[in-house]
């Protein structure tokens, strides 16, 4: 045992001097900086630091700060990816300072040696790299994103909650969520509109809504398909992709949609009439009706009103969707249909099921 | 000759039908030939999935063993088509409950979905089957002097799970197709970005400030078009690209071509035979 583990220590002690001998070079920070109260606009400062092979980015933030401009800003707190606290733009993309790896982030440097650090899009500047993240808690607010409980007060704490084994699968990777925003920042949608509910959002909750224990099921769901909720998603999936802890946002985000219209029913809203559309086409003839689909969403007075011009383009270019009669159907349509109706009924059966346990 | 099924996407039999004609030009040219599946039904268009995520799994379970019935690997060229279908076999391969109670169904067809064809971009093809120093052998009209700002898509980056040809982050595949057919490629913060077309029925305003700033950068950085692998992203930086431009109060254009014009110009064919022409902005 004591050999093995004098072992270990050699090879771990070699491999520092090497790391220290081979891995090591100066490395240019380019930071975002900006202090409303004496700044009129933003500007970058330019950081040169001597910095070794496994160093974080983070690591080299704080050596700034202590060594080179104490009056460089930024938040952190736990240096591991568990408190969320370090979320900031490193080389154009939301992740957390403390999990990024300096020579990792060397190679995707855009002009060599030089590591950009901005803060996150999408939320109010405080000071240089720190961001005000109350508009994200006040929408975590709007979309009572938590658990009220379903036991009557006069039972807490007498009595357990039983969780099943496979509820608890159903939110357990949404638990991971450590709230550090890179979703929020890489949103397409919220980049576009700052009122849309955003993905950290959305999965809390999808996170809330499938919980058992949870009572305000209905009036969550309510708020979610408002404007700016989750019909507004555009499936660019940048959350999904940024997600510090890997958790498919996505997949949350489209099961609140297939509750919404479980729940809801498919004319509840113009999401959830455009998402049904697909349904209805691929039953009928196979293929997407994309000419009368704006109708289907938002009526005709809409369609009328923002497509006309460009349909005239389109006619003109003769560019224009068929007509649905003119719609070909796949080919072997009847076939198609028949198993298609076969599932229908495969997935009554398993609704039954489901609302039977 | 290489043999590949080709799955016909819903918009490129109406709206981008220049698509698919583009390709029947240049096909032979690079010994390719795509067999078209006519069976073959819409993917679900990333709605589907959560409509009816067991009707989803039937369709394009149906759609892959079309492909594998014939022996061939299935080339899509829409990323959404792209990513859905990918999606899906993922699913089927992953649960084999799911693949059998699918495959219960499809037997009435006499299609079983087994798993044993690739579903790929069509892009992938050129630049991993064709390979880009055939391509560029082929290559009559060198796309020189054109500055091209390659818009990807989404769905041929993300999820990257899904998909993983290209790192999401800064793919390449695009860039190496344009440099191949002689154009400069120029740097385009936009091209893994969105162009918003998903929600433009239902959030309209934000699917064209989207689109608007991926159309505001490569007007800025003075390129002669953009060029993109979907027609779902060319339907919204060409079609509504008036509107988007209006809307962020942008007074100028950019023609967008398809990544199969842009191959077919390359290749010696015409715009008018191409159907670029047939483009809101050209």
């Amino acid at each position: 045992m004591n050999f093995r583990k004098e072992l270990i220590n050699h090879s771990l002690m070699t491999e520092t001097i090497d790391q220290h001998q081979e891995g090591k070079r100066d490395v240019t920070f380019r930071v975002f900086r900006f202090n409303p109260q004496v700044d009129s606009k933003p500007y970058f400062d330019d950081y040169t630091i001597s910095a070794e092979r496994g160093i974080t980015v983070l690591r080299s933030l704080n050596y700034i700060k202590e060594h080179v401009d104490a009056t460089l800003s930024f938040r952190a707190f736990c240096q591991a990816g568990i408190c969320g606290s370090c979320g900031m733009r490193v080389n154009g993309i939301s992740k957390l300072a403390c999990t990024s790896q300096v020579w990792e982030e060397l190679d995707k440097c855009r002009e060599p040696g030089i590591i950009k650090v901005e803060p996150l899009r999408s939320l109010p500047m405080i000071k240089d790299l720190i961001v005000d993240m109350d508009p994200l808690v006040d929408k975590m607010k709007r979309y009572s994103n938590w658990i009220n409980s379903t036991m009557p007060l006069a039972e807490m704490g007498k009595k357990e909650f039983l969780v099943s084994e496979e509820e608890f699968h159903r939110y357990d990777k949404a638990t991971d969520c450590i709230l550090c925003a890179s979703c929020v920042s890489e949103c397409s949608i919220l980049r576009a509109n700052k009122e849309y509910v955003s993905p950290a959002v959305l999965l809390k909750s999808y996170r809330m809504n499938v919980d058992s224990r949870d009572s305000i099921h209905d009036v969550r769901l309510a708020e979610l398909v408002k404007d700016h909720g989750v019909w507004d998603c555009t499936h660019c999936y940048r959350c999904q992709e940024s997600c510090v802890k890997s958790i498919p946002i996505m997949e949350a985000i489209h099961a609140i949609r297939e509750d919404a219209l479980e729940c809801r029913g498919p004319k509840d809203t113009s999401g959830a009439k455009h998402a049904e559309a697909f349904m209805e086409d691929i039953e009928k003839k196979g293929k997407l009706v994309e000419a009368t689909l704006p109708i289907r969403t938002n009526g005709m007075v809409w369609t009328l009103r923002n497509l006309l011009p460009m349909a005239m383009k389109m006619i003109v270019k003769r560019r224009t969707p068929p007509p649905p009669p003119l719609v070909k159907s796949s080919k072997g349509i009847k076939i198609f249909r028949a198993m298609f109706r076969e599932m229908t009924e495969h997935v009554k059966q398993d609704h039954q099921k489901s609302h039977k346990k | 000759m290489k043999r590949y099924a080709y799955y016909m996407s819903c918009i490129n039999e109406s709206m981008t039908k220049e698509l698919d004609r583009s390709i029947d030009f240049w096909q032979k040219d690079l010994d390719l030939e795509f067999v078209k599946l006519h069976e073959g039904t819409c993917c679900g268009g990333s709605n589907l999935d959560y409509v009816s995520p067991k009707h989803f799994a039937l369709v394009n379970a149906r759609n892959i063993a079309l492909a594998e019935k014939l022996g061939l690997d299935l080339i899509v060229s829409c990323n959404t088509c792209l990513m859905t279908i990918r999606t899906a076999k993922k699913k089927l391969d992953e649960t084999p409950a799911l693949k059998k109670e699918v495959n219960d169904i499809l037997k009435q067809e006499g299609l079983e979905y087994r798993g044993t064809s690739e579903v790929r971009h069509l892009l992938w093809v050129l630049v991993d089957d064709v390979g880009l120093d055939t391509i560029k052998s082929k290559v009559k009209v060198p796309l020189k002097n054109y500055r091209i700002a390659p818009f990807y898509g989404c769905h041929i980056l993300r999820p990257s799970t899904v998909l993983g040809r290209d790192n999401p982050l800064a793919p390449s595949s695009l860039d190496q197709l344009i440099e191949a057919l002689g154009g400069q490629t120029i740097p385009f913060e936009h091209k893994n970005r969105c162009c918003g077309f998903h929600t433009l029925l239902v959030a309209e305003e934000e699917s064209l400030n989207v689109a608007a700033e991926a159309l505001e950068e490569a007007i800025n950085a003075k390129a002669d078009f953009i060029v993109t692998p979907c027609p779902l992203c060319h339907t919204v930086l060409d079609g509504y690209q008036s509107k988007a431009l209006k809307q962020a109060h942008i007074d100028s254009s950019i023609p967008v071509f398809h990544i199969s014009e842009m191959v077919g110009l390359a290749l010696g064919y015409t715009a008018k035979q191409l159907g670029i022409k047939r483009h809101i902005v050209c």
